[in-house]
């Protein structure tokens, strides 16, 4: 039983975990590390499945695209497709650098915002949602990996561009 | 130096984008786990890791040492499994070590999952090396789980940092108010 009036317990746990991984008999000093060849093979295997991402994530540039179709025709339900556009986004930005497209983490990240909760509902937002689903398209089109140099750097403008024209429309 | 063999160690892969959870299961299998399960979010985590609990065999896996956690799911997201794991009556091992993996990297949220009583926090994108890391975090740097009226979960403090001034810290780990327990 626990004594009265104890406010703070610590728990001490046994590590049973250690003992997998390293066996009972390892000196408690000794330094532990993951095999620098077993992380080659690991990043090596991680770049040869990333060479698969444009296809897989054209179709979910292809997802948004259906879901900002249904935001123009469908004006009452929008702000249940913005979530999921939002929700999608979110998604896609914490994938594309992983894969060398950063292009799409910050143009994700920049949907992402846009759409979070309090984003406004009007077809001047609707219009920014397809500008930067246009923008995530043209970088897999193209394979724009890393920054994309010049042409990154002019799609970025492009986006800005867009999203200050449709802010300032009345 | 001695190598870190995972050949034991069970991983549960909690994501529902199904091209970053081939990504995350075929690197932690790399890494050496020949134990890992993936399944799409939260709810079907908990009835996994009952199965296991309950019949073994059956679910494929003898225990589920590690979850490795996506955040935004649905119908039930990261925070909520890891609130069932460290909270709820049915858990039967509120101690698993839980990586909460997420595209969120504001220090809102980081602080959000600490609060539920994360293990681990890895942002996305993520790297072998930063998955490494975070497994050899779990195992080798286990921190020891404290128990409050308002906090369950590893030890928020990662390291004794010494005090400049005055410390005005309440207890002590010998004050009548705390209670040590070996588990």
């Amino acid at each position: 039983m626990s004594k009265p009036g104890v406010k703070v317990r610590f728990y001490r746990i046994k590590n049973r975990l250690k003992e997998k991984a390293a066996g009972l008999g390892m000196d408690a000093n000794a330094e532990i590390e993951f095999d620098e060849d077993l992380l080659s093979e690991a990043e090596e295997a991680l770049n040869e499945m990333a060479e698969d991402y444009p296809d897989w994530v054209m179709s979910v540039i292809d997802e948004l695209f259906e879901v900002h179709r249904r935001c123009v025709d469908d004006e009452v339900s929008r702000k249940g497709y913005f979530e999921r556009i939002n929700s999608i986004a979110h998604d896609m930005k914490g994938q594309g650098g992983t894969f060398g497209y950063q292009l799409i983490t910050d143009f994700a990240e920049g949907l992402y915002n846009f759409t979070s909760s309090g984003a406004g509902l009007s077809d001047n937002h609707v219009e920014i949602i397809k500008a930067h689903i246009d923008a995530m398209r043209v970088v897999i089109r193209e394979r724009i990996e890393g920054d994309g140099g010049d042409i990154g750097g002019e799609l970025k403008k492009g986006l800005e561009q867009s999203v200050l024209k449709y802010n300032t429309r009345k | 130096m001695s190598g870190i063999d995972l050949s034991r160690i069970s991983v549960l892969v909690v994501e529902d984008s199904p091209f970053i959870r081939s990504l995350l299961v075929n690197s932690i299998r790399i890494l050496g786990v020949q134990s890992v399960k993936s399944v799409d979010d939260g709810a079907e985590a908990i009835d996994f890791i009952k199965l296991v609990e309950e019949n073994p065999m059956k679910a494929g896996m003898m225990s589920v040492d590690i979850i490795i956690c996506d955040w935004e799911m649905s119908p039930v997201n990261g925070l909520m499994l890891l609130r069932w794991i460290r909270r709820h009556k049915d858990s039967r091992d509120r101690f698993k070590p839980f990586v909460m993996l997420t595209g969120y990297s504001e220090p809102k949220r980081v602080q959000e999952a600490r609060d539920m009583g994360a293990t681990e926090f890895m942002s996305k994108p993520f790297s072998v090396n930063a998955l490494a890391d975070k497994i050899k975090q779990v195992i080798f740097k286990p921190r020891q789980f404290i128990h409050t009226n308002s906090y369950f979960g590893p030890d928020r403090r990662r390291q004794e940092i010494p005090i400049s001034g005055e410390d005005r810290r309440k207890f002590t780990y010998d004050s009548p108010e705390v209670e040590i327990v070996n588990v």
